[in-house]
């Protein structure tokens, strides 16, 4: 590790190289390139977070360029995020950076959000927000949200250590709320916001200070006033995998693939049974109660075997066959079948009792 | 009195950040309704602090004296 660089950080009592051992371990994904997500990113990355990771879709407007100040009156035109990438290595080469030309939406969103550690809500939309906070719950990841009206914003942080979510603060999903394209916002606004919710990402992540968790921070730019408010938990908006598969997804566009570990999960549910493709020579050998196991070139021949209406998490071995078998199936009406990604390798990898004890 | 403070699109509806009501002991829903009513908030949702908490409930809120109201709607700028 650089120790001169995080010098000035490092030689505070409440960071020190432990602290900064930490930052390097940690994987914060930024959803989000626009003024938020440009105000948070550079702060991540000079602190050294090891990981960071930034998805958007969108190109660089010209009339992004008043608040989304890491881009270049040259780079109008371009993707945001490689910009962002190419600015934050610029600045910090020593981390990684991964950037996702594509929207985030409720087929890449858990997949995504497993390989990180925290996730950063730098959206312009109460859509996406309530996608992040339903998956957030699904991969149980906390998100640091950030946003703004004009020259107020509002910072939390949801699902934290099973803590309070999005919903339980805003429950209802209806709202239609205008964002800075719509109502203006000066860059400042979005600057100062972004600041805090970069300020919670550190904190979490060195375990210092009080995180906004059950929190709702309001800042007034205009008078300065600052204002929390306290809210708690509602049980009723827990949300598990099957839930949000139901909510976002129609049989067209269900998500293909599932993680071996959220798969796992599913290994109790009544209606769930796991499919394995490969041929009965094939090893590791995967057992598991609900488990049938049915060859990839018989499977046409043994649809009756299997209910329509199950949810068929299949695998093979490395999750090749099974995007197949998939195929096969969801052109059969079974709209519930999915692959397990990684197959019966990452099946077997996984420490089952390790899993049953979270549950 | 009561105080209730106004945020964001609400703020933007009242043309305040906030006003004063010489009242108390008086049901929260009615005093919603009020302000539904006088600022045309029928379309905007948002949830409602007392004394810097949200309220899961407001149906059975009686409000009293020294009470300070938030009306908080989500942002989605960004």
């Amino acid at each position: 590790m650089e120790t001169a660089r995080y010098n000035r950080q490092i030689i505070l009592p409440e960071v020190g190289i432990d602290g900064q051992q930490k930052l390097q371990q940690a994987k914060v994904l930024i959803v989000g390139a626009g003024g938020l997500g440009v105000a948070v990113l550079p702060y991540l990355a000079a602190a050294g977070i090891g990981e960071i990771g930034i998805i958007d879709d969108d190109r660089i407007e010209v009339t992004n360029l008043q608040r989304q100040v890491i881009y270049k009156s040259s780079s109008v035109g371009k993707s945001k995020v490689l910009e962002a990438k190419a600015m934050a290595l610029e600045l910090n080469p020593s981390i990684k950076i991964n950037a996702f030309t594509e929207k985030l939406d409720s087929k890449n969103a858990i997949l995504l959000f497993e390989q990180y550690d925290i996730i950063v809500d730098a959206t312009d939309n109460l859509d996406t927000k309530y996608l992040i906070n339903d998956a957030c719950g699904v991969t149980n990841k906390p998100f640091v949200y950030g946003s703004v009206y004009k020259f107020e914003g509002q910072v939390s942080v949801f699902n934290y250590e099973n803590g309070p979510t999005y919903r339980c603060l805003f429950p209802d999903e209806s709202n239609e709320v205008k964002n800075c394209n719509d109502a203006g916002v000066m860059g400042i606004s979005v600057g100062i916001i972004g600041m805090f919710q970069a300020n919670e990402v550190l904190k979490m992540v060195l375990g210092i200070g009080d995180l906004l968790s059950g929190k709702l921070l309001v800042y007034n730019m205009l008078n300065n006033e600052q204002q929390k408010f306290e809210f708690s938990k509602k049980a009723m908006h827990a949300i598990d995998l099957l839930a949000f598969e139901n909510k976002y997804s129609s049989i067209e566009t269900a998500t293909i693939e599932i993680s071996a570990a959220l798969a796992l999960e599913q290994m109790h549910h009544p209606e769930v049974l796991f499919l394995d493709v490969r041929n009965a020579d094939e090893y590791p050998k995967i057992t598991i109660k609900n488990g049938i196991q049915i060859p990839l070139d018989r499977l046409e021949s043994e649809l009756h075997q299997l209910d329509v209406n199950a949810t068929l998490l299949v695998f093979c071995q490395s999750g090749i066959r099974s995007k197949k078998a998939v195929e096969i199936l969801r052109n059969n009406n079974f709209a519930n079948a999915k692959s397990i990604a990684g197959g019966a390798k990452a099946l077997d990898k996984i420490d089952v009792y390790k899993v049953f004890e979270t549950l | 009195m009561i105080a209730v403070k106004y945020f964001g699109a609400i703020a933007e509806k009242t043309k305040s950040q906030g006003e004063e009501f010489s009242f108390s002991n008086m049901p929260l829903k009615d005093l919603l309704s009020v302000l539904k009513y006088k600022y045309e908030l029928d379309l905007l949702s948002f949830s409602i602090a007392i004394n810097q908490k949200i309220m899961q409930d407001t149906s059975s809120y009686i409000l009293k004296s020294n009470d300070i109201v938030a009306l908080l709607p989500p942002f989605a700028g960004g």
